[in-house]
């Protein structure tokens, strides 16, 4: 007698003979089910070579089913495959190592595409997906989805989460306790180091009687679950971590690797099986989109919810890609032997090209509109069919005849099919969140949906043009480009035939103004010109206030793209490149920054800046005297930086480096690509780790070169506001109108600073 | 990151970087001419990148005479500002 639930899907894991479904049924039940499911690998090579894989597979201890197939390699057309079912989805890894280690010659395919994806893949459903599950005792007879992951309100899925997390970050200090809070209650137990027993009884009584769904812990990767693992291994507790009692935790070990021209670091990982364990400090972007944002990666990428809450969006959109592959028979190489086609120096000179980035025009600009493309590159794979399987004639759109970009022939390429979905989802996310009022409740939860998605798009266009991804090809890569220089271009000319003046281009935006367009509407006919002459839809982002261009550092007179600060007319503030938006920029810093900013946001207009800036100026000398003084606390002078490479590979140790050889003297090991925090003090070596168990002596921070770089960020906000403001007074002047009683605040050098300041003793700090 | 090519804004450093020996040999006052004419070069980078020209420094000379003519036009606009309302 076949039995029907419907509920959420909630994890799907290898068991020694089959898979293991779980399933929170409408009931409310923990539903753990049981499916066979056979994977699939592929082989091409010469024939003779095949024939020995047969036999090799033949022999081996795992149980196997062996075809000949044809399948369709994107690069290469259809090809003639060994496919090799293994009906055991566990042996699937070894029994693959084994192969590739024994026939190296050989091109394998599908070979290491995670359950999961092939579980999605194969029955179209994905984490916390609704479905309908005809079972037969605990075995699954068949599993339907009833939504999909493009649905804008899916059903929540009644989730119970258990926080657990210590009283102190463990790696500064021994965490004294743990603060435990499920629901309405939250209390703190004492970790009794002797006593081990108590605190694990507790957390044992508690996830008996909660059952959650979700461990959400802090520092749990890296301190809290390993810690409760190993003591309760040692002291012969049962701590059931798992729901899944057959199962062991697993363990996952930190790494280093290079990104985007950074060293990432990726701590430990522990994974739950039968229940999902979250480390806040070790999920990739909580800080951007939190836990909504972690299970929306989850449904549209298919990734199990603990895999998305730590994976960056490239694996999620690789992900997509697979699932799109599997689902339309497209063989997924396991290396990827794809080189870049031969070109000539000019043709290279012609496509080796970035986005079009402006030289803006420096200075303050009043009454200036922001109009960005939406989803520009995404939006153009998708338009454009830009995948690297679609034959492309040429790079060079600007030799395209007619009004419009012609889109490229033939049937939609796997990047276009995996996008589009999620690029409409994320439209029509954005356009419900603008019909939403402010302050409704759902609009955080809308913001973090799309926000989730924005990374995947974003990265999706940078892993058409890596050399490893398995559907990337640097010709798409240099097609989007192409594309987006084209539109970018066109939508200049676009701007200068109905007179608006162009300040800046950045990729995918336009800064423009023009005399007398102060409202939304006055830029109607402008973005619909521009939509007519792209095809391609744009959004005014806002109209500024006023807006400010900042030059170089090094030379007044040379623009610099991306460093720019200005008002929208809605007063919020919108930085780039300044100081504030800096990761190394000790949180006070940033704050007095920000609060000029904010100061200057008030004004109703430029015109009124003057009326607002001795207020800013007031409010600079008075932070300057409290870090003068040192009266801030410690905890906002901390620069925090990278660290790029080992301590020892340093030829002239940077302020980071110098601050981890003091965390090494106390004990700790930081990993390239993990953050440093510390502060710049007296004396050698000039810099104070913060991570380490004894405090900082207060009079040894250098206060002087603080304030160099305090004065440094006023400076960057202040200086251009200043001289708009004395222009304009100057002009009045000429004009014969009334002083306006403006004086201005001459913002000290470093110099004088430091001058005047070795004459002041030193006070010591009464913030420990 | 890896780039087969370099950038518009490494050429430019390039070729300024080859005209330092020349630059050494001016006097201070013909220095300071000549970094303004670098300086005028820059605002056009853009462009340059876009025109992907087999001989940069012909683009970069183009800039330089471009800014260079804009500014005789608002020299003249101005002269001309002055003289009609002198008359």
């Amino acid at each position: 007698m076949n039995e029907i639930i419907t509920g959420w899907l909630f994890d799907v894991y290898p068991n020694e003979t089959n898979l293991t479904i779980w399933v929170i049924g409408d009931d409310g039940q923990r539903h753990r089910f049981f499916q066979d499911f056979s994977v699939s690998v592929y082989a091409a090579g010469p024939f003779p070579r095949l024939r020995q894989l047969w036999k090799w597979l033949e022999e081996q201890p795992v149980q196997v089913f062996l075809s000949r197939k044809e399948r369709k390699d994107v690069f290469r057309g259809m090809v003639s495959v060994l496919a090799v079912d293994v009906p055991q989805p566990a042996r699937l890894d070894g029994l693959f190592r084994a192969m590739v280690s024994e026939f190296p010659d050989l091109t394998f395919y599908d070979g290491d595409i995670s359950i999961q994806l092939r579980y999605a893949a194969a029955f179209d459903v994905f984490p916390l997906a609704r479905c309908r599950v005809e079972v037969q005792g605990v075995k699954v007879i068949k599993i339907a989805p009833l939504d999909t992951p493009w649905d804008l309100e899916p059903e929540p899925a009644p989730l119970r989460i258990l926080s657990v997390e210590p009283d102190c970050d463990p790696a500064r200090g021994t965490p004294k306790a743990v603060i435990i809070a499920f629901g309405r209650n939250k209390y703190t137990l004492p970790i009794n180091h002797e006593k081990k027993a108590s605190l694990f009884w507790t957390v044992r009584a508690d996830i008996k009687r909660f059952d959650p769904d979700l461990i959400l812990t802090s520092w749990g990767d890296t301190w809290l679950m390993p810690y409760m693992v190993r003591t309760s291994q040692e002291n012969g507790f049962n701590l059931p971590l798992n729901r899944d009692e057959s199962q062991a935790v697993v363990e996952r070990k930190e790494h280093t690797y290079f990104s985007y021209g950074q060293i990432v670091y990726r701590g430990r990982q522990v994974q739950l099986r039968g229940r999902w364990h979250i480390d806040r400090h070790n999920a990739m972007l909580w800080n951007d989109y939190g836990l909504e944002g972690v299970l929306e990666m989850a449904r549209v990428t298919r990734q199990p919810v603990q895999d998305a809450a730590r994976l960056s969006p490239g694996t999620g959109i690789s992900s997509m890609q697979f699932v799109t592959a599997l689902q339309k028979g497209i063989l997924i190489p396991w290396h990827k032997h794809q080189a870049e086609t031969p070109k000539t120096a000019m043709d290279l000179l012609r496509s080796d090209m970035g986005g079009m980035v402006y030289q803006p025009t420096i200075g303050l600009h009043h009454d200036v509109a922001g109009i960005d493309f939406v989803s520009m590159y995404p939006g153009m794979m998708v338009k454009y069919n830009i995948s690297p399987e679609v034959p492309r004639a040429g790079n060079d759109p600007s030799t395209c005849s007619g009004q419009r970009l012609e889109p490229a022939d033939g049937e939609s390429g796997i990047v276009p099919m995996t996008l589009a979905p999620l690029l409409n989802k994320r439209l029509a996310l954005k356009s419900l969140i603008m019909t939403l009022p402010t302050l409704d409740c759902c609009r955080p939860t809308y913001q973090a949906l799309a926000s989730a998605e924005k990374w995947l798009l974003v990265t999706c266009f940078g892993y058409l043009g890596y050399k490893n991804a398995r559907f990337g090809r640097i010709e798409a890569h240099e097609a989007v480009t192409a594309y987006g220089r084209e539109a970018l271009l066109r939508a200049k000319e676009a701007a200068e035939d109905m007179d608006y003046e162009i300040l800046h281009m950045y990729v995918d935006g336009l800064w423009v103004h023009k005399e007398g367009c102060k409202t939304p509407a006055d830029y109607e006919a402008l973005l619909a010109e521009i939509t007519e002459r792209t095809g391609l839809p744009i959004s005014l982002d806002g109209i500024y206030k006023w807006v400010v261009f900042l030059p170089s550092r090094v030379n007044e007179r040379v623009p610099v793209p991306n460093r720019y600060f200005g008002v929208f007319q809605d007063g919020s503030v919108k930085v780039r490149g300044i100081e504030a938006r800096r990761r190394d920029t000790a949180p006070f810093i940033t704050e007095t920054q920000m609060g000029v900013l904010e100061i200057l946001a008030k004004a109703p207009d430029a015109d009124g800046l003057k009326d607002v800036l001795p207020k800013a100026q007031a409010f600079v000398g008075k932070q300057l005297t409290a870090l003068r003084k040192g009266q801030v606390p410690l905890e906002k002078l901390l620069v925090s930086q990278r660290l790029t490479r080992e301590v020892g590979e340093y030829s002239s140790p940077s302020p980071a480096a110098r601050a981890v050889k003091q965390l090494q003297a106390a004990g700790r090991t930081v990993r390239p690509g993990q953050r440093v925090r510390f502060l710049f003090t007296h004396g050698r070596p000039g810099v104070q780790a913060w991570d380490v168990p004894q405090s900082p002596d207060p009079r040894t921070v250098d206060l002087p070169r603080y304030c160099t770089l305090f004065l440094r960020a006023v400076e960057t906000v202040l200086a251009p506001i200043q001289q708009s403001v004395s222009a304009a007074l100057h002009l009045d002047a000429r004009l014969g109108q009334a002083d306006t009683g403006v004086r201005f605040f001459k913002t000290p050098t470093a110099c004088d600073l430091s001058s005047d300041y070795v004459q002041q003793p030193l006070r010591p700090s009464p913030f420990p | 990151m890896g780039r087969t090519l370099p950038s518009v804004t490494q050429v430019f450093m390039q070729e300024e970087a080859a005209f330092a020996r020349f630059r050494r040999a001016l006097r201070r006052t013909d220095q300071l001419a000549l970094d303004d004419l670098f300086t005028a070069a820059r605002q056009h980078l853009a462009a340059a990148q876009y025109a992907s020209h087999t001989l940069p420094f012909e683009t970069f000379l183009l800039s330089m005479l471009l800014e260079e003519h804009k500014e005789v036009m608002r020299l003249r606009q101005q002269m001309d500002d002055v003289l009609s309302r002198q008359s």
